[in-house]
Formats: C-alpha cells, structure tokens, sequence
C-alpha cells in the first residue's frame, strides 16, 4: 500500500501541478488549462508528438519482424539452443545507458570512435568519415536503431516460447496436405502467435511512447528538437527552463493514450494467469 | 532438408554478429591507447594492448565511489523489494480476502505507470521528505517500479505451487507464518531469487530517477556517472569504455548464472505464450 501511495500520491499531484504556472522558486498560481492550450499551439510541442511517433512505431515495428525471424532460427536450432538463446538475450539484460553510449560511439563521426566510419573508411568504401548523426533524419534511425537493438531480443525469446507451445501435430497434418512452408508459417505458426505478438507490442508501445533513456543519451533530443521526445522534452521543459507546471503538463499528454492500453494489456496479462 | 540447414547456421551466426559486435567494440576501445582511439589505428584489435584506461579509471575518476553508491542501492533496493514482494505475492495467490482479484490487476497496472509520467511530482514528494541529493531517494523511488513487477511474478509462483503441502503444515499445527516460511519459501526459492536478480538488474541500470533526485557528484550511480564523463572530459574516451565494461560484467555474470531460471521466470510471470 506504500508502493500505491508512492505512486497515486505522485500522479494526484502530477495533474494538480500541471493547472499551474509553477516555476522553481516561485510560488505556484492556478492557470487551469493554459499550459495545454499554450502546449496544443506550440510548434516544438508538436514536433515531439510526431518524433515521438516514429521513433515508438518504427522501434516497434522492427522489433516483431526481428524478433520472429530470430524466434524461427532458435527454433529451427537443433542443438545448444539454450546457449544461442542466452547469449542474443544479452543486449535486453545490459543498461539502456551503457547500450545508448554504445551506439553513440557505433555511430560517432570520428573514424577510431565510431565503427561504421572506422570499418568502411579501412575497406576503402568511404573515402572520408560521414557524421550520422548530425541530420535529422539520421539522428532518428541513430536513436531508433539503439532502441532497436536493445529490444528484439526479448522478443524473439518471447515467440520462442509461444512457437514452442504450438502443438506439433498441427504441422505434420499440414505437411501431409502438402501445405508449403510459408503456407504453414503464415496458417500455423502466425495464428498461434497471435496473443503473444499482441502482449507484447502492447507492453512495449507504453514503455517506448515514454521512453528518456536512449534519446537523453545519444543525442540530448538533438539535433535542434529532430529526435525530442515526450520524456526528453518534459524533462528538458521542467529542469533547464525550470517550467514545472509545463513540463508535467507534457507528460500528462500521454495518459489518455495509457488510459486506453493499460487495461487492455491487462485483461490479456490476467486472461492468461487465470487459464 | 539441406538447404534449412544452412539458413539455420546463417540466421544463427548473423544474430550472434548483430548482437557481439556492438559489445566487442566497446570492450576493444577499453583496452586501446589514446593515441590508437584518437588516430584510428590498428582498429579492429587493441595493439599494443593496455590497462591504463582501467587503472587510470580506477585512481582518477570518482568512479569506485560511483560503483559503491549502485551496490549499495541495488542491495537494499532488493531486500526491501524482495520481502514486500514475497508477503503481497503470497497474499494475493494463498489468502482470500475481498478485492484479492482487483489488487492482482492494480499490481499489474501499477508496474505499467512509466516513471516518465512521475518524476516530477515524485521529484517534489521526495524534496518535501528531505530525501534527494541522498542515495534515500533511491531507496523510496525504485520500489516503486520493483515491488510492482516482483511482486507479480512472485503471485504466478505461489499460484503455481501446490496447496496440498501448505495445508498438511496448516494440520500439523502450524500457523500461517510458519505454513509460509518453513514450507513454501523454500519450495519458491528459484522463483524468489530470480525476481530478486531482476530487482537488482533493474535498480542498478536505472537512470531518470537517479538523474534527477541526486546532484551530489559524490552521491550519483554509475549510469549517471557515465554520463558526467562524456560531457565532462572529452579527453578520455578508453575511460568510458572501461567504465562500461565493468558495469555491465556484473549483470552478465547473474544472469550466466541463473538464465535459465530467468527466462522460466519470464515465462511463467509476465507474457508466457
């Protein structure tokens, strides 16, 4: 009941706050709803809605296709598919701040730091060192590949189990009605998939949708806002411009969409317990 | 049959790339001089091969400081997470009580909320207590999150268990204290340790909270101090690679240990199939 009041405690004032014009050092005072009318008309603001977007659908996205790809490799291993299995697991156990470092340095402009500069200068494909980074566009796949990377390993783990819990004898009678091996993937083995892929695009939408650690450290929502995010660009509002108010208020923009998958993820997360 | 095979070995050896090399890159760069870093030589091996980023890590930087500051979080974080954990996970799967259904899915939902949406507030909860720029705001905000996940992979093991066992200790002349600590504790000790590795794992990678509660340089955990180092001094990049290194080898090293148990656990506790 104490991890409940840390938490509801919290949030009460989270929405309390973000009805006024708090600024460190000064008293609060009631606005209503002037910090979500200022933020519905700012431009940055809706640039981080968009970023914010595409950085959790293309993270999203890529992860269930590599995640199943990974999940039929294990599953088609016919031997040490533990140890496979453990050491792709590696980059979900491993600190997002050490995996958002790492990528920062994969990426860096400076061949000796960065290892694309470093790899393609050395085989001559490059013939000077290209700063990923700095555009936009390339910041965003920068920060979406991390997230990535990090991700689909949990993934494939996770379709691995669900592959494994579809009934055998369901490939065998397709196999003896000549069925191709994509008709059965795509009649059998997606199908049996189907709750598992759902559990976890839907748990990973809320936690990437509100995700600080990769943007904050690869790229500080640079450059310009190009990669902010709803996390970055709350934390950024309320800590360096010192707009408490604001900043929770942006926060606060991503509830009603919370609102919606929570209770979802969770009757399907109770569903399964109960069966 | 063939033709299977060699995409099996393909598929296999090309996740194993995807996933090493990012690793093997920062742990090269660990063991390289400045000079080989700063000029790009010799870049796919460390030659000539150096501890001085380590040593110089170790003596230069407030970095062993760092590494106490996460040991000692992760620790208590775990103990006090684990005995909630096991008290309410046994509450929620053994005793009847009403409600008991709708405190299983307010766990749930609670382990949901993402800490992006609280820390602020928390942030002025924990300043009104006396708590931040002290490894005590640590210890009061990462329950939240721990307690919450733990506690629901603890109800799916006690769910799991049978009852049968309980019940002769509860004829037997035992109380429910003794039913639960001499009977079913030892039988759910896997289940128990593994969501006890996974309340150290996540307390030690946390960052948001451990960001913004703690300024104190000689009170911040790893992950932040990681991050003072690449804004702080750009001179020593192998530093940094060092200090990555060694934070991630003691998560890796748990989890060797007890993978099995915890890709089990995940089965069993969040998303099985």
């Amino acid at each position: 009941m104490l991890v409940v009041g840390l938490i509801a405690y919290p949030f009460y004032r989270a929405v309390s706050l973000s009805f006024t014009d708090k600024l460190v050092g000064y008293p609060e005072r009631w606005v209503g709803l002037r910090n979500y009318i200022y933020l519905v008309n700012d431009d940055t603001f809706r640039t981080v809605v968009r970023n914010s977007l595409v950085f959790t659908v293309a993270s999203v996205a890529l992860k269930i296709l590599t995640g199943i790809a990974m999940a039929l490799v294990l599953n088609a291993t016919w031997r040490w598919r533990n140890f496979f299995r453990g050491l792709l697991l590696l980059p979900w156990i491993t600190s997002t701040v050490i995996i958002a470092l790492t990528w920062r340095w994969m990426f860096d402009a400076f061949p000796g730091r960065g290892f694309f500069n470093s790899v393609l200068l050395d085989a001559g494909l490059l013939s000077r060192p290209i700063a990923f980074m700095a555009t936009p566009e390339g910041a965003m796949a920068a920060v979406v590949i991390a997230n990535w990377w990090r991700g689909f390993p949990f993934f494939g783990v996770s379709y691995l189990a669900g592959m494994q819990s579809i009934p055998g004898e369901l490939y065998e009678a397709a196999s003896v009605d000549g069925a191709s091996a994509w008709r059965r993937f795509w009649h059998i083995t997606l199908p049996g998939l189907k709750h598992v892929i759902i559990v976890t695009t839907l748990l990973t939408f809320i936690f990437t949708i509100n995700d600080f650690n990769i943007v904050y450290v690869m790229t500080r929502g640079g450059p310009g806002t190009a990669t902010q995010v709803f996390a970055t660009y709350s934390y950024e509002v309320a800590f360096n411009a010192l707009r408490w108010g604001r900043g929770v208020t942006i926060s606060i923009f991503v509830v009603p969409l919370l609102i919606a998958l929570i209770p979802l993820v969770s009757r399907y997360l109770l569903r399964e317990r109960t069966a | 049959m063939k033709a299977w095979k060699v995409a099996t070995i393909v598929g296999l050896a090309g996740f194993s790339l995807l996933v090493l090399v990012p690793f093997w890159w920062i742990a090269s760069m660990s063991f390289k001089t400045y000079e080989q870093i700063q000029f790009a030589q010799s870049i796919y091996v460390p030659r000539p091969f150096t501890w001085e980023n380590y040593t110089g890590l170790w003596l230069d930087t407030r970095f062993p400081l760092w590494l106490r500051n996460s040991a000692i979080t992760a620790v208590v974080v775990t103990a006090i997470t684990t005995v909630i954990a096991c008290l309410s996970g046994y509450a929620v799967a053994r005793l009847r009580f009403p409600g008991r259904e709708s405190v299983a899915s307010l766990i749930l939902i609670l382990y949901l909320v993402p800490p992006a949406l609280l820390f602020i507030p928390l942030y002025r909860v924990l300043a009104e207590l006396g708590a931040t720029n002290s490894l005590w705001s640590l210890f009061l905000s990462y329950p939240t999150f721990t307690v919450p996940f733990c506690t629901w992979l603890l109800i799916g093991f006690f769910k799991a268990l049978p009852t049968e066992l309980e019940e002769a200790a509860l004829v037997d002349g035992a109380n429910r204290t003794q039913a639960l600590v001499r009977v079913l504790l030892p039988l759910a000790a896997p289940g128990i340790v593994a969501s006890a590795i996974f309340a150290f794992t996540l307390s030690w990678n946390e960052f948001l909270y451990a960001l913004i509660f703690i300024q104190d340089e000689k009170s911040i955990t790893v992950p932040v101090g990681l991050n003072l180092l690449i804004y702080g001094d750009v001179f020593h990049w192998g530093q940094l690679m060092a200090a990555s290194v060694i934070t991630t080898v003691p998560v890796v090293a748990l989890y060797m240990f007890i993978h099995r148990w915890m890709v089990e656990g995940l089965a069993a506790g969040s998303v099985k199939g």
